[in-house]
């Protein structure tokens, strides 16, 4: 059950691309991460899941609260999500009508600002 | 990478290395940390160890500050409580904030042994009176002070998963309703199965509620998101799920209130809530369903096993106030079942080899099988968390509640 971070610039986005598995346990650290990059003044999040092989409903939760801080301070969160595997959660949740999901982190980035409906 | 891409900062998560020692096991050596500034009394204990032959391997730190940092790779600390940088049971106070596991003997001064019961009042292990022991009783002391300190910690852990097995309990209670039928109703089947790696219980919930001969509600759910608190807020949306349905709430304003419930409750706002609620029509044979993020149900005829297609609807508490219309599925002739479950179920395994999850599928295939039909329905959610158990090869990860209803 291991979680794989790494960070890096791609023009004005900040792309965190993650890997492995998103549960209860490793949860905790892509919500550590993502909180920091914010602080350090990220706005334009990309959060690359395609070397992600599980996200159980912990790991939404994450990328909902990521969501949230976002919009906060007129950011953007952007997902980059290409297995069937994973497209399923967020069909079943209905969260593929709130995050702005991408199959590739160009896609992602060239996409520019997609904002569905206002989160609470 | 294409250009233009800064450089990777790669994390891989692993548990801390353990520093400190394992218990040692009776034929082990001891590792003990001396700690005595008086070069003479240190060279006594020493000798005394050495002459009883004891199977100790003894450091020596000759002031508090050098030992705090020698603390963690002992089994015992053999401790002056006369050392030049603290006094008394200061001591032994931080020799256990360091290291609360290590095993503590005091050594005192003849004219001061009333500080040996104070020490062990504190949390050391025993205490030695210098110039009254010899190598014998020395080696026997620090070997009965590790088995102690052993036995104290254990007993503590068993406590401790008392109380949180008691804790789940209350819980539990609160999580699982007593159905809420008239007599003669139908007949409900509930399984649950907290998950294997939860301390506490997490959120999974249901509920069955009878209006009036031919209406029936139910409701399953799971709250997700930042462990700890799910299974109180789990309680707190299924009472007031009932509630709403007891006070006759139109089904259609139903999920937005509990919606409201759920992020007035909720303490953190990464906290969100699945749910699946059922209206059945017992007359008519047919049952309106609205899911929040849920997985469908599944309505079994005889052999006949049929997902209901449900158009899927947004989890509660991220985007309040978002329509989620029912589905009006047909249950069939009158040996119709409803099977309703949380994702636990699904998330496992689809064999123990495979990296490939159950999912929705898989289940439909494990409920249409050849080997289903063997099952009478009131055994068939423990034949399932059984069969989801068996591919995952070993208990699911997480909660499970599995829920069939029929005439």
């Amino acid at each position: 059950m291991e979680l794989s971070l790494s960070t890096h610039d791609f023009g004005d986005h900040t792309v965190l691309e993650v890997g492995g598995e998103v549960d209860v346990y490793t949860a905790p650290r892509l919500r550590e991460r993502l909180i920091e990059l914010v602080e350090a003044g990220a706005r334009h999040v990309v959060v690359d899941l395609s070397r992600v092989e599980f996200l159980d409903s912990t790991g939404l939760g994450v990328l909902v609260g990521a969501l949230k801080r976002l919009r906060a301070v007129n950011g953007t969160l952007k997902l980059v999500c290409a297995h069937e595997r994973l497209l399923k959660i967020f069909r079943i949740t209905a969260l593929d009508r709130v995050f702005a999901l991408y199959d590739s982190v160009d896609a992602a980035v060239a996409g520019g600002v997609a904002t569905p409906d206002q989160t609470t | 990478m294409s250009a233009g891409w800064g450089a990777a900062r790669l994390e891989v998560s692993t548990l801390d290395n353990l520093r400190r020692p394992p218990p040692p096991g009776p034929g082990d050596r001891l590792r003990v940390l001396l700690v005595e500034d008086d070069p003479g009394d240190a060279f006594l204990v020493e000798e005394l160890l050495a002459e009883a032959a004891a199977p100790v391997d003894l450091a020596t730190a000759t002031d508090l500050a050098s030992a705090l940092a020698a603390v963690e790779d002992v089994h015992c600390v053999l401790l002056d409580l006369g050392l030049p940088d603290t006094n008394g049971l200061e001591g032994l106070r931080a020799v256990l904030r360091a290291n609360s596991t290590v095993a503590v003997c005091v050594l005192t001064g003849l004219e001061d042994e009333h500080l040996g019961n104070a020490a062990v009042g504190e949390g050391a292990q025993d205490y030695l009176v210098k110039g009254k022991v010899d190598g014998v009783l020395l080696g026997r002391a620090l070997r009965y002070a590790v088995e102690r300190k052993r036995a104290d910690d254990n007993a503590r852990r068993l406590r401790e998963v008392e109380l949180r097995q008691a804790e789940s309990a209350r819980l539990e209670r609160g999580l699982l309703p007593k159905p809420l039928m008239r007599s003669a109703g139908p007949r409900i089947f509930p399984v649950y199965r907290p998950g294997r790696h939860r301390a506490l219980l997490g959120g999974d919930f249901f509920d069955v509620v009878q209006t009036s001969p031919d209406t029936l509600h139910l409701l399953v759910g799971d709250v997700c998101g930042h462990g700890v608190d799910e299974a109180p807020l789990g309680v707190a949306l299924r009472v007031g799920w009932r509630a709403l349905v007891l006070a006759g709430v139109p089904d259609a304003a139903v999920l937005p209130s509990l919606e409201e419930v759920l992020i007035s409750e909720r303490r953190n706002d990464e906290q969100f809530a699945t749910v699946a609620t059922v209206t059945v029509d017992l007359a008519e044979r047919t049952a309106s369903i609205r899911l929040a993020g849920h997985p469908p149900p599944l309505v079994i005829n005889g052999t006949e096993v049929r997902l209901c297609d449900v158009e899927p609807g947004l989890v509660l508490g991220v985007i309040p106030g978002m329509d989620r219309p029912p589905t009006t599925v047909p249950l069939g002739g009158p040996d119709w079942a409803l099977l309703m479950y949380t994702d636990g179920l699904i998330e496992g395994w689809a064999t123990p080899e495979a990296k490939e999850r159950m999912g929705v599928d898989g289940l439909c295939r494990i409920v249409a099988g050849d080997d289903r039909s063997r099952i009478a329905l009131p055994e068939l959610p423990a034949w399932l968390l059984g069969q989801a158990e068996e591919r995952n090869g070993g208990p699911l990860a997480d909660d499970v509640a599995v829920l069939l209803v029929t005439p």
